[in-house]
């Protein structure tokens, strides 16, 4: 369903990003694994159009969204969790979810997908009308992801959704991750706990500063990719080891 | 849901509007029969205050951008309805220098003049910030300042229409107490529609973090625009509404002193809620009348061998501090007043 073709992503005259290609097809659960740097996040940025892609195409069933405003792409079915938890502090939790349903509200299907939160998500009926900010932030993690399941995306994109949460929580949001994915929510999913992530994903890439170095199963990728060099560093120049 | 639940979600919605309306229609209907004319005049100029602060809060507390500018659209507000009010003798009289199309001029209901002002309002700030609301932080900020500025220097200068710096005068004194519960009512639940809107939460969302918003599908440009206008179009109707009470006013009434007064309403209240502009904008209308009469009573006695001056600003002053470090979102904060009003602690 998603098709990336050649991306190019900078901030100013930063390249964070030079020609990525991957493709997510549907009911699919992909990772996107890396150091930090190494552009994943750039990655995700470029494809929900908060930064605007300098060249290379993103395709969505066939259509280029590559420059395409935020909006417009939420509208098309791709939503992005944000690293570091972007909820609304200052907005109640029932707000922060109506926000996540405004670019196509519809009043009936508002009730019903609300209820579906609910039920994966019991913390935030309990918390309904209180501020964001005053989760915890598991619980902020996971009104952020409801925040985005809100939209009905298509393809749901997760920027590190464990990132600084109790081993507990982590469990938690990972069990969570399978449950979307057995639902059939196509999930594009960017995490620094690589032994975790290929744990449950269908596919991975590796990129290593701002490029792919690795794509395949879980199966392949532990085989091949020597993942305590990618992460702890190997050799001096090698960001990345690659054993074929 | 359940049928209990689904009533008192239905309470919970709608009581902001009733606990902050019912108190102020009853004690405005009471002062109307009952009341002495003083406190009628000062009622009468509370309404008014409410409306103008809550058509701040539509801008300014939804977006967190400090709107200067709100004062100047008060005053091209009650500039465009007063001469459009006046009949064309008491315009020559009042404004010698104005030029002969507009002494013609006149509405046929001082109504009309003001609804005429607030669209007037709103199509200068339509035009203004179609730029201006693509700037952010301390850019937007620094220029809805030198709009202010622009609005007061063409005031103080257009001598064919405004009288220059002199008085304005000769406006009829339509806007009585019930005029301006009418017009406050109506303000009042304009404003809460507006905060609870998409369009609403959507500009509250870009407060709280423009960029998360933006990242959600939120077009931060467009619900700004809108708000802005929107929040010019209230401002102007009520510095007509306001100009029909003061019936003399000067270019100097919608410059710095006015915005300050503004700002400590919406700031000491607190600016996110409606219940929090309503609260700011009784207490500061209360404390100020309050501390009129002290001054007054000083001076009277002659306590000093000076006049005692300025006491009113002195306290405002103070009180915004006190109010900025007990609480920084002001007295009731970002969250609305809803019933029942004193929650259990869960």
């Amino acid at each position: 369903m998603l098709k990336v073709e050649n991306l190019y992503a900078s901030y100013g005259a930063i390249r964070a990003v030079h020609g990525i290609s991957l493709e997510v097809a549907e009911g699919e659960l992909v990772a996107l694994l890396g150091i930090n740097g190494a552009g994943k996040s750039t990655t995700l940025k470029a494809i929900s159009g908060v930064l605007r892609p300098i060249q290379g195409s993103v395709m969505l069933y066939g259509e280029e969204i590559g420059n395409r405003k935020p909006e417009a792409i939420v509208k098309k079915g791709i939503s992005l969790v944000p690293e570091g938890r972007d909820i609304f502090g200052g907005l109640t939790v029932e707000e922060n979810l109506r926000l996540g349903a405004f670019a196509s509200y519809d009043r009936a299907r508002y009730k019903e997908d609300l209820e579906e939160m609910f039920g994966l998500f019991p913390i935030l009926k309990e918390r309904f009308h209180q501020a964001g900010g005053l989760l915890s932030g598991g619980e902020q993690q996971m009104l952020a992801i409801a925040r985005a399941l809100m939209s009905r995306p298509k393809l749901l994109m997760l920027d590190e959704p464990s990132l600084g949460l109790s081993p507990a929580m982590t469990d938690q949001i990972f069990e969570l991750i399978v449950t979307l994915r057995e639902r059939g929510t196509t999930i594009l999913l960017v995490e620094q706990n690589a032994e975790r992530a290929l744990e449950i994903v269908d596919r991975a890439y590796l990129l290593a500063t701002g490029s792919l170095e690795f794509a395949g199963t879980p199966d392949e990728m532990k085989r091949k990719v020597d993942l305590t060099s990618v992460y702890l560093g190997g050799d001096e120049d090698e960001t990345c080891e690659v054993r074929l | 849901m359940t049928g209990a639940g689904t009533v008192s979600e239905f309470l919970r919605r709608r009581s902001t509007t009733w606990i902050l309306l019912v108190p102020m229609l009853a004690i405005g209907v009471l002062l109307h029969f009952f009341g002495t004319s003083l406190q009628v005049n000062i009622y009468t100029y509370f309404c008014v205050n409410l409306m103008i602060v809550l058509g701040l809060q539509i801008f300014m507390g939804n977006s967190g951008i400090l709107a200067w500018t709100h004062v100047g659209w008060m005053g091209i507000g009650a500039y465009v309805s007063g001469i459009l009010s006046m009949a064309p003798m008491v315009k020559s009289l009042g404004v010698p220098n104005m030029y002969p199309f507009l002494v013609q001029l006149q509405v046929p209901h001082p109504l009309i003049a003001i609804a005429i002002g607030g669209v007037v309002a709103a199509m200068v700030a339509a035009v203004i910030g179609w730029p201006l609301m693509r700037l952010s932080d301390a850019a937007g900020v620094i220029t809805l300042f030198a709009t202010l500025i622009v609005i007061h220097v063409i005031l103080t200068q257009w001598d064919n229409v405004t009288n220059g710096p002199r008085t304005f005068f000769g406006l009829e004194e339509f806007t009585t107490l019930p005029v301006a519960l009418v017009g406050a009512t109506l303000v009042l639940l304009v404003a809460r529609w507006y905060r609870e809107s998409s369009l609403g939460l959507r500009l509250r969302a870009s407060r709280d973090d423009r960029y998360a918003a933006a990242a959600i599908g939120v077009s931060v440009v467009q619900v700004r625009y809108v708000s802005f206008v929107l929040s010019a179009l209230i401002a102007g109707l009520a510095g007509g509404t306001w100009a029909h009470f003061i019936t003399s006013f000067q270019p100097k009434a919608f410059y710095i002193v006015e915005t300050f007064m503004l700002l400590s309403m919406i700031v000491i209240g607190g600016q996110g809620s409606i219940s929090g502009a309503f609260a700011g904008t009784a207490l500061v209308t209360a404390a100020r009348e309050g501390l009129r009469q002290v001054e007054a009573g000083i001076n009277n006695a002659g306590v000093f061998t000076f006049e005692v001056y300025g006491l009113t600003e002195l306290v405002m002053a103070v009180l915004m501090v006190i109010v900025l470090i007990w609480r920084p979102n002001g007295v009731i904060g970002g969250q609305e007043i809803t019933w029942p009003i004193i929650k259990r602690r869960r």
